[in-house]
């Protein structure tokens, strides 16, 4: 399974939303996720591929597409 | 020689706000500071680097403390580092801000974990390293533990909790030389507060404090310090307010307007 394939999947069951409906440019906002399934999610791909995504980082984030993005060049420079 | 020389603190959340200010306090009486944060890495490092400037060594560990795993990490990296503790301050807190019937078991949980379990993991731990020091270990409450604040139940009844456990905590490390207490403050000029507002929770609180302003992070890290101090030695258990007044004068901004 892909990096965005892994997330999908995390951010649906802590935000307990259907994955069909999560795409890279749809918001948090969108998908009614609230920050504490943001924070939640995030605390979770971290542990999973042993990364940090600082608040500084995450705030950048204006969509899915961008948390994909940042989480795939962390797990790539873990080689 | 200054106060807490040769002494160590652990305080976690201790990158921004309260628990910053209380570093940097404990910090300029010679306490060398184990920095805790969890999100904001940025701002953790900064206030390392402060802390340094103060000619005391800082070191920054990163974990969430509503997880005991990493509770335990974080003790064990003390440990391996230092061998020893002589302060804690459990600072860190988060919370779900909502109404009552909005609050699900997820968002509680959140917010007991962080607010009120972390005590009582971390304080379990910090008695072997406290062995034989003089240990002190202080925890931040807020008033929202005694007072209702829109959208605030899940965080106050957490606080309750920390403030309960503080009492417990208390006698309980008693004989093992170990003071406990808490500092409870009202509404606190930082991030956290800026964010109630920004939402349009809370309004400007300068004008409801009988002092004339609000409470800062540096008056409460200056009676945490008094608590870490010889001086409040036969303290314990008692949870101290710093809030200007507020909450012996409830009624004090209507009455200044006339209107009381």
């Amino acid at each position: 399974m892909s990096v965005e394939e892994e997330i999908k999947d995390i951010v649906s069951k802590i935000a307990h939303i259907d994955k069909s409906i999560i795409t890279r440019e749809g918001t948090f906002k969108e998908m009614k996720a609230d920050s504490l399934d943001i924070v939640q999610a995030l605390v979770a791909v971290e542990e999973k591929y042993d990364i940090e995504i600082p608040d500084e980082e995450a705030q950048k984030f204006t969509n899915f597409g961008d948390f994909v993005s940042f989480v795939e060049k962390e797990v790539a420079k873990k080689g | 020689m200054k106060p807490l020389q040769g002494k160590l603190a652990l305080i976690t959340g201790s990158g921004r706000g309260i628990g910053k200010a209380t570093a940097l306090k404990l910090a300029s009486e010679g306490c060398d500071i184990v920095v805790n944060f969890f999100r904001r890495r940025e701002a953790a490092e900064k206030t390392v680097e402060e802390i340094r400037a103060l000619g005391v060594r800082a070191e920054l560990v990163r974990a969430n403390v509503g997880d005991p795993a990493k509770i335990a990490e974080m003790f064990d990296f003390v440990a391996d580092k230092f061998g020893y503790l002589d302060i804690f301050i459990s600072n860190a807190a988060s919370g779900v801000g909502r109404p009552i019937f909005d609050i699900d078991e997820k968002a509680w949980n959140w917010t007991m974990d962080i607010n009120a379990k972390a005590l009582l993991l971390c304080a379990q731990r910090a008695v072997g390293l406290m062995a034989g020091r003089n240990g002190r270990i202080v925890s931040i409450s807020s008033l929202g533990s005694k007072f209702v604040w829109p959208t605030y139940a899940a965080v106050g009844v957490s606080k309750a909790a920390l403030e309960a456990l503080t009492r417990y905590l208390a006698i309980e490390m008693a004989p093992h030389g170990i003071c406990v207490n808490a500092v409870s403050a009202s509404a606190v000029d930082t991030e956290a507060l800026k964010f109630y507002i920004r939402e349009g929770l809370v309004k400007d609180l300068k004008q409801t404090t009988p002092v004339g302003r609000m409470v800062t992070p540096e008056d409460v890290a200056g009676v945490v310090a008094f608590l870490c101090s010889d001086e409040a030695y036969m303290i314990r258990g008692q949870t101290i307010i710093v809030d200007g007044g507020t909450s012996v004068a409830p009624f004090a901004p209507m009455i200044q307007k006339g209107d009381g």
